[in-house]
């Protein structure tokens, strides 16, 4: 099977791919009546999307075959999809929770080791959370007809193969263009990261003392404290305004509870004073 | 050749470009056709993410720090996001009884048609059926003195 899709050109594969995925999620999402059949048709065309994704993964460069980068982004995927179609929200919530899971996995690839944790941290530890929650608190016995009808799967589905079918052709298009984003030099961007923006300037040592492995990425190196310094030595302002974001957030949410009530008992009362009349 | 993770890998670059266009598009989509408010947010987050990986990955492409940093303040704005939108999912709820995007649809134009549902399948009268467990085991005494003077329960 391999053999046969390795000769396509990987403008065809993805084409195919994302029109497999379109119709299989639009089959998967939930319009009623289910039936047995269009779930597993569904099924079988987000696998052979998914197969079809890898192999053009592969062509793009050779990152496929590094197996912990295909599981996690896998995990991510898979159960991304599995957020948007599944009927029940509170499972939506968990497959999405999953799905976080997946994105720590492929920042942690990255070498983004802060904010894989910070992912995990916020959004599960906290968002999602606070999405549960209010599921606990809203939602109604068994499964509202909402969540079994949605609307226009078909159009919706289109609108997200061509979405990504842009995107992914852009994509192709990167590898195949190499002027336009030709690799940074290594060793200046090492030699940047080193000496430029750096908090920790006083702990530094001679770049000379440092055995470069060939590969080493120039931001893993002490990671988190550099990337603190970038925060609050460039990026300062954005972080105080961040802030601010934050208290006006907690400010407004209290804000419109209580208004909320209070506009609601006041309906109340309106509706009781004219059904009494 | 370049490793595979290295740094300035462009293999890399675009496997992650992949996974983050494809959770953006699978976002679009559950936000344009799910009707449930809470599973909109949810793809909305689900955007989010196609985008923070997105970011990282031209960071560790380009050797740098601003697509760390910018993911930094996706996260903090996303908790805002949520913590207000669900406020105000929380009163949609209270004034009308349902999580139904379409419980609004009196504040579309006034050109635009009435969204109808589907009939949903008659097959929900049917009582679910639970599993059938052996009995087993001997029902104990009851000391009805012992449960009239229980204070609290």
């Amino acid at each position: 099977m391999n053999g046969a899709l390795l000769e396509l050109s990987p403008g065809m594969l993805l084409a195919g791919s994302v029109t497999a995925a379109a119709a299989g999620l639009w089959l998967l999402l939930p319009r009623g009546a289910e039936s047995r059949v269009a779930r597993s048709l569904g099924l079988m065309l987000g696998a052979v999307a998914l197969a079809g994704f890898i192999v053009a993964g592969r062509r793009l460069g050779g990152v496929g075959e590094d197996a912990v980068f295909l599981t996690v982004a896998l995990v991510a995927v898979v159960s991304g999809a599995a957020t948007i179609v599944t009927r029940s929200p509170v499972y939506s919530a968990i497959w999405f929770a999953l799905s976080l899971a997946g994105v720590a996995g492929v920042l942690l690839v990255l070498g983004a080791q802060f904010l894989g944790v910070a992912t995990i941290v916020v959004y599960a530890g906290a968002i999602l959370v606070m999405f549960l929650f209010v599921l606990m608190l809203a939602q109604p016995a068994g499964l509202a007809p909402y969540d079994r009808v949605c609307n226009e799967p078909l159009l919706s589905a289109v609108a997200g193969a061509v979405l990504l079918g842009l995107l992914s052709l852009s994509i192709g298009r990167l590898s195949s263009d190499a002027s336009c984003c030709a690799a940074p030099s290594k060793a200046a961007a090492v030699q940047s990261m080193k000496t430029g923006s750096g908090a920790t300037g006083s702990q530094q040592q001679p770049a000379a003392t440092i055995a470069e492995p060939a590969d080493a990425d120039p931001l893993a190196i002490d990671q988190v404290a550099r990337l603190g310094g970038e925060l609050f030595g460039r990026h300062l302002l954005a972080v105080e305004v961040a802030g601010v974001l934050l208290l006006a957030a907690l400010i407004g949410a209290i804000a419109v509870v209580t208004r909320g009530e209070a506009a609601l008992e006041h309906d109340r009362r309106l509706a009781g004073a004219g059904g009494r009349r | 050749m370049t490793p595979l993770l290295a740094a300035g890998s462009t293999a890399l670059l675009h496997n992650a470009l992949l996974v983050g266009a494809i959770l953006f598009a699978l976002g679009l989509v559950g936000i344009l056709a799910r009707r449930n408010l809470i599973v909109m947010f949810l793809s909305a987050e689900l955007m989010l993410q196609g985008i923070s990986v997105s970011l990282v990955a031209w960071s560790r492409y380009h050797g740098d720090w601003g697509g760390h940093v910018l993911v930094i303040f996706v996260l903090t704005v996303a908790a805002c996001e949520a913590a207000v939108a669900l406020v105000f999912v929380l009163q949609a709820f209270a004034r009308t009884g349902r999580l139904d995007a379409a419980a609004w649809q009196a504040l579309r134009e006034a050109t635009l048609p009435r969204a109808v549902d589907h009939a949903l399948p008659a097959s929900d009268a049917v009582p679910p059926r639970w599993p059938r467990l052996a009995r087993a085991g001997v029902e104990p005494p009851t000391d009805e003195d012992a449960s009239l003077e229980r204070e609290h329960v």
